[in-house]
């Protein structure tokens, strides 16, 4: 029998986030969100073996910083059997003097055929200080699979804002509506989509 | 086609001749400590201040883990039990004819009768480029624009004051512990200077240097492109390299100056050890240049098929505003090859752009990683880093890795990175052998196509060559 799980983790000042183990056994489906809202110090611990056919896991994630915040989130994610899949997406904004790393790292397993996984973890730079690191690593050992990684880390385009300013939209409103388009990918699909990116636009504006 | 034979001839032609080397029979004790240090310098009849820097180097070294972080598995290296000054081998210790099956891919990439013997050890490069008229030639035209092209060993005798004021400025003698390994018990190498606002009228190769011969395991590449100057620079050989060294540790320093265009290529090819994984080379090199002025531009092609063990991260440091570099490889693995290979593009200049292609190929049960290292400094303002890291398996044994680390310091520097690993699929392989394209050859033309972004980048010599090399490597890893 197919089971899905959806897991929403929202970290606000003072919570911790307790690392996650999972293994996932046949056609079992798992789903994991998680948030981390400005004033957060946090450290994000999230392994996953995929252990049964037809398993998958998706993580989802946004992190905000705006002062002197460290978020170090990790990902190990281990595709033990064939036929199973993994999808990543985080994307964080860093400003002040905050730290953010990513660690994130596939590992497919010699005859664990037919995998599929994509991670891919975005960022953005607001502040001369802030510091980002990204390190997704792919190892494998099968070769009937599709397997990729992306990152990137860039800033928000002037271009963009000179746009949105010349049709008279104040720049820290543009920068607010490019941070929102940026991070939204992160909900896509969810049925409380809404209310989350209103509490993330709230986060924003106060960031701004 | 007439095109290629036209380039082989050329090329083969160049490498015949142009070698003399003065060999005489010196031996020294196998072993390391600071009196073999003395001894070889004292053998190259080196000033104190080399010997200085290789002592210093020497007891930085012994401080030194080994370095345990590649994803490799590397055998036991005793240090002791190496000849750090190697005598060239006696025609008695020379295996009598060619192995045949080094003499069928002799055959497959054209090298040329007379040059397999050396090649395959069975006699001394010296007997047989014998002519000395080409080089020659060469030595005097590149004379005539002021660019110094010869030996280390030449350069510190006759040029000391620029090894000195250039040694070790990009690769420090305590830089990790192969390169410190090398500054002191390096060998010889090349040196090459390339004088303000000269560009070099030929592609220069460590073929055409005299006395290249027998630079052995420790080699040194040292080169200087002064302001506005050019040069292309080749090393490394298509040909199966056999060698009774296992350990090579070689370092390559570049030093672009303001303006200046340096672009390296290699392609190494040593021996990888038998399809069952016993012997090989092990080959643990570092090579750096550093962007130093405005403008500057260094760009790395290399293509790696050979080694037991290959360990090597040619890297740039982007120093001068506006400089640029690249690095685009081609890595090959079959059998039971690991190589653990990428790049370092460290951005400190103002608009400085940096482009990493890499093409990694594993197949039977070897192990082929991309580690790649971008900073963006907080100096770095407006750079710009792109990396593209491809790895194609063949077969279900062997494994593809990718370890890419990005930092960035600066909210104006924009990093991108993507990999993807993807197999050749059997549709694409039925397609070709339904147009009566056998497997192997399917295999190559695929592979060829997949790689021909960083082929392009090679000088024309090369290209030819390397196309073919990549079919060899690969042969008998499908079907």
């Amino acid at each position: 029998m197919s089971a899905k799980n959806h897991k929403l983790f929202i970290l606000r000042p003072g919570d911790k986030f307790e690392p996650l183990n999972l293994v996932l056994g046949e056609n079992y489906r798992e789903e994991i969100t998680f948030l981390v809202l400005p004033g957060v110090t946090a450290e994000i611990d999230l392994n996953a073996e995929l252990s049964g056919a037809g398993a998958e896991v998706k993580i989802r994630g946004l992190f905000l910083c705006c002062s002197d915040e460290k978020v170090s989130i990790r990902t190990n994610i281990r595709h033990s059997v064939p036929s199973t899949s993994s999808s990543q997406l985080i994307c964080g904004i860093a400003g002040g003097q905050s730290r953010a790393s990513f660690a994130g790292r596939i590992v497919v397993v010699q005859d664990a055929q037919k995998t599929e996984a994509i991670q891919t973890n975005r960022n953005i730079l607001l502040s001369d200080s802030a510091r980002i690191e990204t390190h997704p690593e792919l190892e494998i050992y099968a070769d009937d699979v599709q397997c990729s990684h992306g990152a990137t880390i860039g800033r928000l385009s002037e271009e963009e804002q000179f746009y949105m300013r010349s049709r008279g939209i104040p720049e820290g409103e543009a920068k607010i509506l490019q941070m929102i388009s940026f991070l939204a990918p992160v909900l896509e699909g969810r049925e409380d989509k809404e209310a989350l990116m209103q509490q993330i636009e709230k986060s924003l504006r106060q960031m701004v | 086609m007439e095109e290629d034979k036209i380039i082989k001839e050329f090329t083969s032609g160049e490498y015949k001749q142009g070698f003399i080397t003065a060999i005489e029979q010196e031996y020294i004790p196998k072993g390391l400590n600071e009196d073999i240090i003395r001894m070889i310098s004292a053998r190259k009849q080196e000033p104190q201040w080399l010997l200085d820097f290789r002592l210093d180097a020497f007891r930085r070294w012994q401080k030194m883990p080994q370095p345990k972080w590649g994803h490799l598995k590397l055998p036991e290296i005793d240090f002791q039990d190496i000849i750090y000054y190697a005598a060239p081998k006696k025609d008695s210790e020379r295996p009598k004819e060619i192995d045949p099956e080094l003499e069928k891919t002799f055959e497959k990439l054209g090298i040329p009768i007379n040059e397999r013997k050396a090649l395959a050890g069975v006699v001394a490069v010296d007997a047989v480029f014998d002519s000395v008229s080409v080089a020659t030639t060469f030595r005097k035209s590149l004379a005539e624009k002021g660019i110094i092209f010869c030996s280390f060993s030449e350069a510190v005798r006759e040029h000391g004051d620029l090894v000195r004021k250039y040694l070790a400025s990009v690769v420090p003698a305590g830089d990790n512990f192969y390169a410190a390994l090398n500054s002191a018990v390096f060998s010889d190498g090349s040196f090459c200077y390339i004088p303000k606002g000269v560009r070099c009228p030929m592609e220069l190769s460590s073929y055409f240097r005299i006395n290249a011969a027998g630079t052995g395991q420790f080699e040194r590449t040292l080169i200087v492109a002064d302001e506005d100057s050019y040069v292309s620079y080749m090393e490394g050989c298509t040909a199966p390299m056999r060698d009774e060294h296992q350990l090579h540790a070689a370092v390559v320093e570049i030093v672009v100056e303001k303006g200046a265009d340096v672009k390296y290529s290699t392609v190494q090819n040593w021996y990888p050890g038998d399809a069952e994984g016993r012997g090989g080379i092990l080959n643990l090199v570092t090579k750096r240049g550093i962007c130093k002025g405005e403008g500057s531009h260094l760009s790395w092609t290399q293509v790696e098929t050979g080694s037991a063990i290959t360990w090597k991260y040619p890297s740039t440091i982007l120093k001068g505003d506006d400089s640029s570099s690249e690095f685009y490889s081609v890595a090959v693995t079959n059998n039971f090859q690991q190589a653990d290979t990428g790049t370092k593009m460290i951005h400190l200049g103002k608009r400085t752009r940096s482009r990493i292609v890499s093409k990694g190929i594993s197949a039977g049960s070897s192990q082929n990683s991309y580690r790649g290292l971008v900073v963006m400094n907080p100096g770095a303002d407006g750079a710009r880093n792109f990396s593209q890291c491809d790895s194609l398996l063949i077969g279900s044994t062997c494994g593809a890795h990718t370890f890419p680390d990005i930092r960035s310091n600066n909210p104006t520097a924009i990093v991108e990175h993507e990999a993807t690993t993807s197999k050749i699929s059997d549709e694409q392989l039925f397609y070709c052998n339904q147009r009566g394209i056998s497997p192997e050859n399917a295999v190559a033309l695929i592979v060829g196509g997949y790689a021909r972004e960083v082929l392009a980048m090679l000088p024309m010599e090369f290209a030819v060559e390397a196309r073919k090399l990549l079919q060899v490597s690969l042969e008998g890893s499908v079907g």
